[in-house]
């Protein structure tokens, strides 16, 4: 995913009201760490009109039909994480609705912060960090400590 | 990108933060995965994909980024 197309899904995110909070590597190179990533990680409010909403803003940025296979009755039922790819392959999203039973929509803390001339929705720095430090990767571990140390969270 | 000097090699592992808002911020990622995406071998299948958890969606994504392009 380059940088362009990165921009114009949060704008059309913005731009179409959804409820939603990008978490993962986007989220921490938005803080200021420049992490390179293929995908945009979000969680979304999981009631069927921000999902419409999504899908208004996803076919905003690309006119693919194939969008209508993301469903509210699934992102609330019995598949929290669906994973769309653009035709070209030019960027992918990964939507989540609830991660296991650690987080859901609900419970994240949400923040505000500056992109290039808009303002987009993160989940909070010490959400990112509870989600990022039990996870199994290694280098999502290594930014978790990074960002303990940056912005000199407590040891949970 | 500016010639960078250390003192100690340790120095030159340290992570790079840059302030939030600031247009450097906005160059670096735009340079950094402009590169990256040039570089990917990754090819993800098109469409939409269903998993019944974050972590069956994250084993996918590995299996696909060791397939040989």
């Amino acid at each position: 995913m380059d940088y362009a197309t990165l921009k114009s899904l949060l704008a059309a995110l913005e731009r179409h009201g959804v409820t939603y909070a990008v978490f993962g590597a986007v989220e921490l190179s938005l803080h200021g760490l420049v992490r390179f990533t293929e995908d945009l990680d979000i969680f979304i409010a999981p009631d069927a009109s921000n999902v419409e909403r999504l899908k208004s803003a996803l076919c905003s940025v690309v006119d693919d039909a194939e969008i209508d296979q993301i469903t509210a009755a699934d992102l609330l039922g019995s598949y929290p994480a669906v994973q769309y790819v653009a035709p070209d392959g030019a960027f992918r999203v990964d939507i989540l609705a609830r991660l296991g039973t650690a987080f859901a929509f609900a419970d994240l803390q949400i923040d505000r912060v500056p992109f290039d001339g808009l303002t987009v929705s993160v989940v909070s720095v010490p959400t990112l960090y509870r989600m990022k430090k039990d996870t199994v990767r290694l280098k999502d571990r290594a930014d978790a400590e990074l960002l303990k140390q940056r912005f000199n969270l407590a040891e949970e | 990108m500016p010639v960078r000097k250390f003192r100690r090699v340790e120095d030159m592992e340290a992570p790079t933060w840059r302030r939030p808002g600031d247009p450097a911020l906005y160059r670096t990622m735009n340079a950094v995965w402009d590169l990256g995406a040039r570089m990917s071998r990754r090819v993800h299948p098109y469409g939409v994909t269903k998993y019944s958890s974050i972590e069956q969606m994250s084993q996918a994504q590995e299996k696909t980024a060791r397939e040989p392009r």
